[in-house]
């Protein structure tokens, strides 16, 4: 049985030789799928792996692509120049994106873990599909200015991206397609679930919480959980959460994307995980601390047409929160950090 | 056993009855499969298209138009029978431009038979926008080199019309942008629109019928819904004005003739 395998092992052999002229080729035959982290305390993935496997030289294209400045004008703004993972891939300290020859733009950097279980992207839910989300922030004139034709070339010129398109996809090389499928399934493969809470929930490593932690979890799910819902903390939705609009921007958030007045100034819901490291806050990034984020809800809502109603009751505007309540929200929403998820080599850049 | 001799003199009545009629040689049999050629012949108000030159519409507004993209998709074929040939989906989506010169859709593997009407539909639905990477294939290629991505949106513009144009309170020549596409999950402005042939169109692995379409542009503000550029001379994302364009759009669309033969010339 053994002699059998090894006569067919030295025709291979040989065959493999005759492509290894340039020292790196990648022999798609040693690609293989991924597993997908599906946390049991989550609801059901959104994104439908099936039409996009993850598998080793896919993500590991789609990893080199988003740690590539070559995806901008300039060759120096990659998407990890805004998403570092040590913020659960957020652009901390800026209020504002900032793009290629210095330009700004007017939102704040949105963290990407967990996006496999959402089904609109960006503030303002400007797609619908993970897979197409790039595009946005590539042409993108104050972030990356760069148009897909121009980045596929950049891609096709370099032979060594033409090998990794080719060993990751059966078909079709460096295009579209497979470009935004490999860095889709680096996404869709960064998944933040081991947080002290998540191992709480779970019953893991006997892990507990505080007193005061508890107590935060108790405030949270009275006073916050209808919006953070769910263990991703959002329920995905558009709220108008009576963030008074900066007259310099006048943002409309959603109704930039339905032309709907009934949705101005509303904003994606953000997911609440590693918030203790993805400051500065909302989607102008006005807030530096979370202190500050809860005293806005406390007594910072202003009234519009478009507010959300859960943030207007007999009682009046916004949440009411004592001192007592908020350093323990603050408590418990530092149980939300996952130092594994940040820590985490297979995404990071060096 | 008598009902069985009825039906069969019925039959025998049907048979001979349709082929008595059968005598023009178009009626011979059609096989096997063909091409149908769909002209989109832009036009305004009965006059050819010709990017650059103005026109005056009913709200006395003058536009030159000076580009006039769309998306077309989804073609399905009916044939006499009632039977439906719906185009693959994978292969089914088609930019036509004037500016390229770029207005013909070639159907390709149409079984053969006797069409009698046409629908398709007018942007990129729902249904292929969530098929993500995989579903988009080389559109979104084709989109971003013929100014169809939306790329803020990472979406398609299912029309992009533009121009100058003056009027009444707005006399110097002023840019006019009309982007119509769906709005994220808001909004669907993708649309259908079914047209009768008139005429059959006979395909067959040795007819290639080619379906000449009058397409009038005028349309797109000046049809049903009347869309002032005065009010507003750029409309990309309206609640509002934006269904009406795409419900103007869907209804530019009319069968001028259809040619009968091998396809090759009109």
């Amino acid at each position: 049985m053994k002699t059998k395998y090894l006569f067919w092992a030295i025709p291979l052999l040989m065959l493999g030789a005759c492509n290894n002229d340039n020292g790196e080729y990648i022999d798609i035959k040693d690609n293989e799928p991924l597993s997908v982290t599906m946390p049991s305390n989550f609801p059901p993935m959104v994104y439908n792996v099936e039409e996009n496997p993850p598998t080793k030289y896919g993500f590991e294209l789609g990893k080199k692509l988003f740690y590539d400045g070559k995806l901008s004008a300039n060759g120096f703004i990659s998407c990890g120049f805004c998403h570092e993972q040590r913020f659960s891939f957020t652009h901390h300290a800026h209020q504002f994106s900032h793009g290629i020859d210095d330009k700004e733009g007017t939102r704040n950097t949105p963290s990407i873990a967990n996006m496999a279980f959402f089904s609109e992207f960006a503030w303002d839910g400007a797609t619908s599909h993970l897979d197409l989300f790039p595009i946005i922030p590539i042409t993108n004139e104050v972030e990356m200015g760069e148009t897909m034709t121009s980045v596929l070339e950049k891609l096709r010129a370099d032979s060594q991206y033409q090998k990794e398109f080719e060993a990751a996809f059966e078909e079709g090389g460096v295009n579209h397609e497979n470009f935004l499928k490999a860095i889709a399934q680096f996404m869709v493969m960064m998944v933040s679930y081991n947080s002290k809470y998540d191992k709480y929930v779970r019953k893991e490593d006997g892990v507990a919480l505080t007193e005061q932690e508890l107590q935060g979890m108790h405030v949270f799910q009275e006073k916050c959980a209808s919006c953070h819902t769910t263990d991703l903390f959002s329920d995905g939705s558009f709220r108008n959460n009576g963030l008074p609009p900066n007259p310099s921007i006048n943002d409309i958030g959603r109704a930039e994307v339905s032309g709907s007045g009934n949705d101005n100034y509303k904003f994606k819901v953000p997911s609440l995980r590693n918030v203790s490291l993805t400051a500065p806050y909302m989607h102008d990034g006005r807030f530096g601390s979370l202190e500050s984020v809860l005293n806005f809800y406390q007594s910072g809502v202003e009234d519009s047409p478009t507010l959300d109603p859960l943030l207007k009751t007999e009682e009046g505007l916004g949440i009411s929160l004592d001192d007592t309540e908020k350093l323990a929200l603050i408590a418990f929403l530092g149980t939300l950090t996952d130092d594994e998820f940040i820590n985490d080599e297979r995404f990071s850049e060096y | 056993m008598k009902s069985l001799y009825k039906l069969s003199t019925l039959l025998f009545l049907f048979v001979s009855v349709t082929s008595c009629s059968d005598d023009d040689s178009s009626r011979d049999e059609l096989t096997g499969s063909g091409m149908v050629k769909i002209e989109f012949d832009n036009s305004v108000a009965g006059d050819d298209l010709i990017l650059g030159s103005s026109y005056t519409n009913s709200q006395a507004e003058t536009l030159t138009i000076n580009r006039l993209n769309y998306i077309v998709s989804n073609f399905r074929l009916t044939d006499t029978q009632g039977n439906v040939f719906t185009y693959p989906k994978e292969a089914g989506y088609f930019i036509t431009s004037e500016e390229t010169g770029n207005t013909e859709v070639v159907l390709m593997d149409v079984p053969a038979g006797r069409y009698t009407s046409m629908t398709f539909g007018i942007g990129v639905d729902q249904e292929k926008y969530l098929l993500g990477a995989e579903g988009q294939g080389d559109l979104l290629t084709e989109a971003e080199s013929t100014e169809m991505m939306w790329s803020w949106q990472a979406g398609y513009k299912f029309l992009n019309f533009e121009g100058t144009f003056t009027s009444s309170t707005v006399p110097e020549n002023t840019n006019f942008q009309i982007h119509m596409g769906s709005h994220g999950s808001s909004l669907d402005n993708y649309k259908e629109t079914t047209l009768s042939l008139g005429t059959e169109a006979l395909v067959s692995d040795k007819m290639t019928p080619i379906i000449h379409l009058v397409v009038n542009a005028g349309n797109i503000l000046d049809g049903d819904n009347k869309i002032s550029l005065t009010e507003q001379a750029v409309i990309m994302v309206s609640e509002e004005k934006s269904p009406k364009i795409a419900e103007n759009t869907a209804n530019m669309f009319s069968v001028d003739h259809v040619h009968n033969g091998d396809g090759s010339s009109h």
